[in-house]
């Protein structure tokens, strides 16, 4: 594969977890629930799909065992941020920070420093290549030789947007976020929606999660989501938690990780450095896209929000 | 009625520490081993002993610092995750200027280092700041952001230009004696500590006597009214990111040079010192006083759990689960400090007990 080819196939690959992320996120996100536990979540997802995985020998089970635990933390998240009105933010960080602990915990109690799970999957048995697909050069290393949750993701996105905004039920979210009082005159539970909206968001974190570690590496390291989890509420406040508008944001964010690392192979000694381009590169555009906003309000002084 | 107020405070921060401690125990029943054991290791270790209690105030201070950091701003509602880059970038350069400059006295050095840490955690603070305050770009996903690029910056320059090839793991050169906090009492203590308690009382004067304190308060409760009042609170902004910047500096640089000595990978452990700062500054209220109480609890907890593998079999990962449950009780907590939960979960039960009889 010539770099082009790579750069290409990389961004699809890095974009993944984050296009289920922002889509699983945007729910939330629509229904006034900032979740900054999508990262917390996403680790979850790859512990748990990895370490089920390990103990049951079958990939499609430990994928199912984390989605189902998965939804325990979105439950979790829910129960204090909806019912017992928590402050959010700090309840996301309370899951990420006792999930990043909790997966380390665990690992150190079974005396592993990472759960390999090579010798029961095979990475490259997993790659799916698209018959007519395949053929087409470019197309090829975009489209083709990917996972089956990255397929989903990409069929997830006119799905999400359809959801949003062609259903009751993207309807009642975003009336719920939109105006609260309004939707529980007409008599839509409020509450209700929030549990859903936020446990989409973990079922589709969970995929994240298991795509990163279980599906392309058969590999779980701690705290291996590296802020991914931030980068999509970074893409979905980009996106304005419009499906395809957060999901082109996603991309973006996917090929800034995409180029670090294939630019990276030609930087030699620096090439070290190139870690930080995707991390640099969401300020920049949280900048540019906050500016542009700012530029065209006319309020004058400080505005929170 | 005071008093009433000061108990409803105390209870609402006791329970919570209360329950998770009690979900602690059941997680370390669920691997088979002994909560009570583990639990009272912990305590007595870092509590119950003349040379436990100074290590516990000793690791003590740099908590102290960066929760004081993240109180600052979340009193005003900034939502700065950054502490921890802040503090790791800012123990990172005080380690540099402690192994680049040679016979320095010794105050002069340590003086030199504190400050080079403190500029660099203001200055990274600064780019939050003025995004924020400038552009009204979201703080918190900017401050995320940047904690991963210190990560990435901190292991790039000591695998590379500060690499010391006489270690056996990525590492940096260790400080020279002239920069490194003396040992005091014969114990694990030094000055830095003490350093901590006079930051300590600038923020009670700052918090509680000086214009910012009202100011800070006034922008967290509604940043409009704020401004509608004539505060500039793009200035305050800047001004609040500054304090927090060279507090959390400040703690990096201290923990560096009193305890580490060099800045290795797992330098600030994991959940970092700025993390452990967020809950310190959570279970202390915002406030000064019971931040230097939380700081001294956690860090019981922290010191305590290097022990426990002594005696049990429990991982000292146990004191990070700890934590995050705790912050989910505290998250509850920090929206109203009253009893207003227990009446929802009342008024919850109530609800669902009505609905659940009628299906």
């Amino acid at each position: 594969m010539n770099l082009l080819n790579s750069i290409l196939y990389d961004t699809i690959y890095h974009s993944t977890p984050l296009i289920l992320a922002v889509l699983g996120g945007l729910f939330a996100h629509k229904a006034n629930v900032l979740n900054i536990g999508l990262e917390g979540m996403m680790l979850m997802g790859a512990f748990a799909a990895t370490l089920f995985v390990y103990l049951t020998g079958s990939l499609w089970l430990g994928i199912l065992i984390s989605i189902l635990l998965t939804l325990v933390l979105g439950l979790i998240f829910s129960f204090f941020g909806v019912t017992l009105k928590s402050n959010f933010i700090i309840t996301g960080l309370g899951i990420n920070i006792f999930v990043q602990a909790f997966s380390s915990f665990i690992l150190k109690f079974m005396a592993l420093s990472n759960i390999n799970v090579s010798n029961i999957i095979s990475v490259s048995a997993l790659k799916i290549e698209l018959p007519v697909i395949r053929d087409i050069p470019y197309l090829s290393s975009l489209l083709s030789g990917h996972t089956a949750i990255t397929y989903l993701s990409l069929i997830l996105i006119p799905v999400v947007s359809i959801i949003m905004f062609r259903t009751k039920f993207g309807v009642y979210v975003r009336v719920v976020g939109e105006n609260e009082e309004a939707a529980k005159s007409v008599g839509i539970s409020t509450v209700k929606m929030r549990y859903i909206a936020v446990l989409i968001g973990a079922v589709l974190c969970a995929l994240a999660g298991a795509n990163l570690a279980t599906e392309r590496m058969a590999l779980f390291t701690n705290g291996m989501t590296s802020g991914r989890g931030f980068i999509a509420i970074a893409a979905i406040y980009c996106g304005r938690a419009m499906p395809v508008k957060s999901t082109v944001y996603a991309l973006i964010f996917g090929l800034a990780r995409s180029l670090a690392i294939n630019l990276g192979l030609f930087a030699g000694p620096v090439s070290g450095l190139f870690e930080i381009v995707p991390y640099l590169m969401i300020v920049i555009v949280l900048f540019a896209v906050s500016a542009f906003e700012a530029s065209h309000s006319r309020i004058r002084g400080f505005k929170n929000g | 009625m005071n008093q009433r107020r000061w108990l409803s405070n105390f209870l609402s921060v006791l329970s919570p520490v209360v329950l998770t401690l009690l979900l602690g125990g059941i997680i370390i029943t669920a691997i088979g081993e002994d909560p009570v054991l583990t639990y009272s290791v912990m305590i007595q270790r870092s509590l119950f002993s003349y040379s436990g209690i100074l290590k516990t105030l000793h690791f003590a201070a740099p908590l102290i610092l960066t929760g004081l950091a993240i109180a600052i701003t979340f009193k005003a509602n900034i939502f700065n995750m950054g502490v921890e880059g802040q503090a790791v970038l800012g123990a990172f350069f005080a380690g540099v200027a402690g192994f680049s400059f040679t016979r320095l006295p010794p105050a002069l050095h340590i003086a030199l280092c504190l400050l080079a840490g403190m500029a660099v955690g203001v200055l990274f603070a600064l780019i939050p700041a003025i995004l924020k305050a400038r552009f009204k770009v979201d703080e918190m996903v900017v401050t995320l952001m940047l904690n991963y690029v210190v990560v990435e910056i901190t292991k790039y320059l000591s695998q590379g230009v500060y690499k010391d090839p006489a270690s056996g793991y990525v590492s940096t050169y260790a400080i020279r004696e002239s920069a490194m906090f003396k040992k005091i009492f014969n114990s694990d203590i030094t000055g830095f500590f003490f350093i901590s308690l006079v930051v300590f009382a600038i923020m009670i004067v700052v918090f509680k006597k000086s214009k910012l304190g009202y100011e800070i308060t006034a922008i967290g409760l509604n940043p409009e009214f704020a401004e509608a009042t004539g505060m500039d609170v793009r200035k305050k902004i800047l001004a609040i990111m500054i304090l927090s910047g060279a507090m959390s500096g400040l703690a990096g640089a201290g923990f560096l040079m009193s305890e580490k000595y060099r800045y290795t990978l797992d330098f600030s452990g994991s959940p970092g010192i700025g993390w452990d700062g967020m809950l310190i500054a959570l279970l202390g209220g915002h406030n000064p006083v019971g931040i230097v109480v939380a700081a001294v609890f956690y860090s019981a907890l922290k010191t305590g759990s290097d022990y426990i593998g002594l005696f049990t079999n429990v991982p000292k990962e146990i004191v990070g689960v700890i934590q995050g449950i705790l912050i989910l009780f505290l998250s509850v907590r920090f929206i109203d400090s009253r009893f207003k939960v227990l009446g929802r979960v009342k008024a919850l039960v109530r609800s669902h007990g009505v609905s659940g009889s009628g299906e």
